[in-house]
């Protein structure tokens, strides 16, 4: 593995960055795989595009925001006491907040826009969502802080310390040779300082050899630092903080708890029941009204919590219109998956955050909003009902 | 000289007619930002007439109609930067031939979308058109020859205010003269039922092709318009944001209607663009207070749970439930407007302000909302402006005297 | 006289999944014929009709109309080439008017450019003049020209399978596949909508090939039957001969006890 740079058609491969960045794309994917869910499960039941899922992802990640400053992190609270210590304790509640909030906010829109419509055309429903979404982004941007667009306070978050993981080593005699060094620059030293005895090693009484002495410690370090790059370079490894792979970590676990939900429990029956055939379902006594209020805020309590984790672990920045772009993209891996499909989801969104990495990875990093689109249009072209999804034959 | 060719010369004076007055009361306006302010709410109506003919009458589920608009007008950007210096023509007729170069541009970009909806319907259409227009205008952002996200200037600048009313009126008869014939009735069909549309041999792919072809080519003349009158491109001009403006007059205005997507996007337009330049006579940004705002919320809310309530439960004669409407808007007025007076003096909620031009967005999304949850086929529904209805309205009274005689 | 069978289905199979929907079907219709299609549900039937008219293109064997293959042909090509159909569950175009339903199947045989169409030149007002004219002609043989400017989605049921009727015909087809016409009406729509059939046949000269649920109905109408029972043959022959069938008498009433 001496050489992992590869250059084709004048790009750079730097393939000792990949895993790393495969890592970033788990992340970024794990995102969007929670916002799609949303989108997937409303359509599931609604043939409905949520627009407004994405507003409130915003909304979930301005909940987060308070309620760290209700613990003592505004800005101002920390201008006086900077040391304020979060804690575990903090971070789960700050996400059950969120969540529960933002279940409220869906269940809310649900019912005041989304209600009325349910008989219209779908384009008029459609429409009512752009509405709702426009309306949430505006009016966020007067009555929520997003000049400039806030970011929770680091301290909020206790887990920033970096776990790395070495996947290929650096050969052995690079590694041999640091080992040789580093003991020879720890025995220079140890020699100088006794030589200095306390004294500064600028100090006018040092006799030449022991200046010399101080010139070879310094060479020595030198070379140790030269040997630690090397072995940078050489190895391929991973690094992430304990934050991200907590937050990793809880995306399966909702994913989990969400499977648990809608396999195995009344709710999660009716509800498949109501995406199988809504018609039907009502008729066999399922309360509608009640699956689909459930849905809604199924799908943006995982929003919530995606906000949440976003913001803390990746201190995103929040402003009123965060939520569209991350909207956009999750709905796009919902459909990449095959929309109303909940496996579909979250293969989507892990799908779209790996090709993003990628295209950066590849130089590409302009083009990163794009991929997206380009991926669906080729995916949709060869699958029209997405990877997971079944194109129904219209019976005729 | 048969009765065709008179109506046909009669029209097009008429056309001509309309034109000239638009061009007079723009050159008229005296303030360069009015100007631009009638021409945009020109443009406006092209693209909106003609993503109704996608939308509304092919029933082509597309939302990424900003991506023709802004394909014609870099169109007409890049080839009169490049190209205008060595022929310099009469700066109209280069008008006209960016107009067709971007409307021809725009037109193959029409098709390569059109091609994907043979195989895609309803939603997944609609997200493949939006992901078009994101991905072009990603693309011009990352296109240094074209100056990035910076944008970049050409010129002349052409303001022809008279051209922009022919294109709307050219848009406008396209779409009224496809549905006069018989031609519109394949598109009608395709949109009602594809199947029974293609038993019926109609051509099912050739027909949403023409649709989207025909509308991308107007959207993109509108663009060099657009890139002529103003000199300047930039990606931004052509957000998303654009895109869903377009749509939401179409769907205002009555999906399918030609006369409801014109005059809602006049509406939209206006009701967007007008309160960014109120001011107060000492030439201050007017502000509003949260009371006003949050009673002005609160009236909104009830008065549409209350004209809901009588659109699905009042069964009374049609004039007893307009008085009923008129009362329930008079009344959530007059109510918001006394509370908001009282709640104005106290020290929280009167204190607190906000620039009116701020608003402009949340009352686009208001009345959006206002509009689908009241009228959700639209303003106009699928009615269209006719003649014949200008004269019923002007005999009515006419027919009604009749009625009581008799 | 041995002249070429109008439609001919050449051991047409149709295979959606596990499902064999229709399992080696072959029958031949002649110019003029009134050909019944009959059996249980889920025989079949419709799946016949949707392989004739390119809905879906046969696993295997042919279709031929008039000699030339068409299997596989899409659907707007089989109405031009003459073969038009109702369908089961209604499929009106909703939003337009009776008579502009019937025009769009007239408009198969338009002659006008779309760009005629887009400036309104004097052809094509000419030509869409001409359309309605027909379009009313056809509506006053399925007794509709009363209620021609009326939203489609307004009619009642048994008006709206006329009016799909009246729709296929409008594109000039030399056989008309009519899909259920009679389901749902009352005795008295049945005996309007056999008249309606037989003057279909005798005064516009097509050939008809209908399925149809309502035995008495089909007996009564059709010169030839043919029995479907899960994608499969099981007879074919003239009203009298199915009648005392007992493959088809066990079809419809389970084998006798």
């Amino acid at each position: 593995m001496e050489n992992l740079l590869y250059v084709w058609a004048g790009l750079e491969f730097n393939f000792s960055t990949l895993p790393q960045q495969l890592v970033n794309g788990l992340i970024t994917g794990a995102i969007y795989a929670l916002i799609a869910l949303g989108y997937t499960m409303v359509y599931g039941v609604l043939r409905l595009i949520n627009f407004a899922h994405g507003e409130v992802f915003m909304l979930g990640g301005y909940v987060a925001l308070f309620v760290s400053w209700g613990f003592g992190f505004s800005p101002e609270a920390l201008q006086k006491n900077p040391d304020a210590q979060s804690s575990a304790l903090i971070l789960v509640i700050m996400i059950l907040v969120a969540m529960a909030a933002c279940a409220l906010i869906g269940a809310i829109i649900e019912y005041f826009a989304y209600r009325p419509m349910r008989n219209q055309s779908r384009i008029a429903a459609l429409i009512t969502a752009i509405g709702v979404s426009l309306f949430l982004q505006y009016a966020g941007q007067i009555f929520l802080p997003n000049s400039p667009p806030p970011s929770i306070a680091q301290q909020v978050n206790p887990y920033q310390e970096n776990l790395k993981f070495d996947l290929i080593s650096a050969p052995k005699e690079t590694r041999d040779a640091y080992t040789a060094a580093k003991t020879e620059s720890d025995n220079l030293k140890q020699q100088f300082e006794t030589a200095l005895n306390g004294r500064s090693q600028f100090d006018d009484t040092l006799t030449d050899a022991e200046k010399a002495l101080g010139t070879q410690a310094q060479e020595a370090q030198n070379k140790v630092s030269a040997l630690e790059g090397e072995i940078a370079q050489k190895s391929v490894g991973v690094t992430i903080t304990v934050g991200k792979l907590i937050m990793l970590v809880t995306v399966i676990v909702l994913m989990l708890i969400l499977r648990f939900l809608v396999m195995a429990t009344p709710a999660g029956r009716a509800m498949r029941a109501v995406s199988h055939d809504f018609e039907s379902a009502s008729l066999m006594g399922i309360n509608v009204n009640k699956v689909i209020t459930f849905t809604f805020m199924l799908g943006s309590a995982l929003a919530g919590a995606g906000a949440m984790m976003l913001v803390t672990f990746e201190g995103t920045a929040i402003h009123p219109f965060f939520g569209l772009q991350l909207g956009v993209k999750a709905f796009v891996a919902a459909v990449l998956g095959g929309i109303g499909n909940i496996p579909g989801a979250v293969l989507g969104g892990f799908l779209m955050g790996l090709a993003e990495t990628l295209v950066v990875w590849a130089g590409y990093s302009n083009y990163k909003d794009a991929v997206a689109f380009v991926i669906l249009i080729v995916v949709l072209l060869l699958k029209p009902g997405g990877i997971l999804g079944s194109s129904k034959v219209e019976k005729v | 000289m048969g009765k065709f060719w008179t109506v046909r010369i009669a029209s097009v004076v008429a056309a001509l007619a309309g034109c000239f007055i638009f061009q007079t009361v723009a050159t008229n306006l005296g303030n360069d930002y009015y100007l631009r302010l009638f021409l945009l709410a020109g443009l406006y109506v092209t693209l909106s007439v003609s993503l109704n003919l996608i939308n509304g009458i092919t029933g082509q589920f597309s939302i990424g109609h900003a991506a023709f608009y802004m394909i014609g007008a870099y169109t007409a950007g890049i080839l009169t930067r490049a190209y205008y210096e060595q022929q310099p023509l009469l700066p109209e007729l280069w008008l006209v031939i960016m107009m067709l170069a971007g409307g021809l541009f725009a037109a193959l970009a029409g098709l390569l979308v059109g091609l994907p909806s043979l195989r895609l319907k309803g939603d997944y259409l609609a997200i493949v058109t939006l992901g078009f227009g994101e991905i072009i205008r990603i693309v011009a952002t990352n296109q240094q020859s074209v100056g990035g996200s910076y944008g970049f200037s050409f010129g002349p600048k052409v303001v022809a205010p008279w051209m922009v009313c022919l294109l709307a009126i050219i848009t406008i008869a396209i779409c009224r003269n496809l549905l006069k014939s018989a031609h519109g009735l394949p598109f009608l069909a395709v949109r009602e039922d594809e199947i029974a549309a293609s038993a019926m041999g109609v051509n099912v792919t050739k027909t949403k092709v023409a649709a989207f072809v025909l509308g991308s080519a107007l959207a993109g003349a509108a663009g060099a318009i657009l890139a002529l009158n103003e000199g300047y491109l930039n990606p931004d001009i052509f957000k998303m944001d654009v895109s869903f403006l377009i749509l939401t007059m179409v769907v205002l205005g009555g999906t399918g209607s030609i006369t409801g997507s014109a005059l809602a996007a006049i509406f939209l337009f206006l009701t967007i663009e007008i309160p960014r330049n109120i001011q107060t006579a000492d030439g201050q940004k007017v502000q509003i207070t949260l009371a006003s705002l949050l009673m002005a919320g609160l009236a909104i809310a009830i008065a549409i749970s209350l004209l809901r309530k009588i659109k699905d439960h009042f069964h009374g004669p049609p004039n007893q439930r307009l008085i009923r409407n008129l009362g329930v808007i008079g009344g959530s007025i007059a109510g918001a407007i006394v509370l908001s007076m009282i709640l104005n003096a106290t020290t929280v909620m009167g204190d607190k302000t906000f620039e009116f031009d701020k608003l402009r967005m949340v009352i686009l999304s208001i009345m959006l909302l206002v509009v689908m949850l009241l009228r959700p086929q639209g303003v106009l529904a699928h009615h269209e402006f006719s003649w014949d209805f200008v004269k019923r309205l002007f005999r009515k009274d006419h027919d009604d005297k009749a009625e009581v005689a008799s | 006289m041995s002249e070429s069978p109008l439609l001919k289905l050449d051991q047409a199979t149709i295979q959606f999944g596990g499902l064999i929907a229709v399992n080696n079907v072959s029958f031949e219709l002649n110019k003029g014929d009134l050909f019944g299609l009959i059996g249980p549900n889920g025989a079949g039937k419709t799946t016949c009709f949707n392989i004739i008219t390119g809905v879906y293109k046969p696993t295997s064997g042919k279709i031929f109309f008039r000699g030339r293959d068409i299997s596989g042909v899409p659907s707007n090509k089989i109405a031009q080439e003459g073969i038009c159909r109702t369908f089961q569950n209604i499929r009106l175009f909703q939003a337009l008017s009776v008579l502009e339903n019937v025009v769009v199947g007239g408009f198969l045989r338009h002659k006008t450019g779309l760009f005629s169409g887009l400036t309104l030149l004097p052809n094509a007002i000419k030509e869409t003049d001409h359309l309605r004219e027909e379009a009313m002609k056809l509506l006053e043989v399925v007794n509709l020209s009363h209620v021609a400017n009326h939203r489609s989605a307004d009619l009642p049921y048994g008006m709206q399978r006329r009016l799909e009727i009246a729709r296929a015909m409008a594109t000039q087809p030399d056989l008309l596949l009519l899909d259920e016409p009679a389901a749902g009406m009352n005795p008295q729509e049945k005996d309007e909508l056999k008249e309606v059939v037989y003057r279909i046949r005798d005064e516009f000269d097509k050939t008809v090939l209908l399925i149809e649920h309502d035995m008495k109905f089909v007996m009564g109408l059709c010169e030839r039957i043919f029995v479907l029972d899960r994608g499969l043959e099981i007879a074919h022959g003239p009203p009298e001969d199915i009648r005392s069938n007992p493959k088809v008498i066990e079809a419809y009433l389970g084998e006798p006890v």
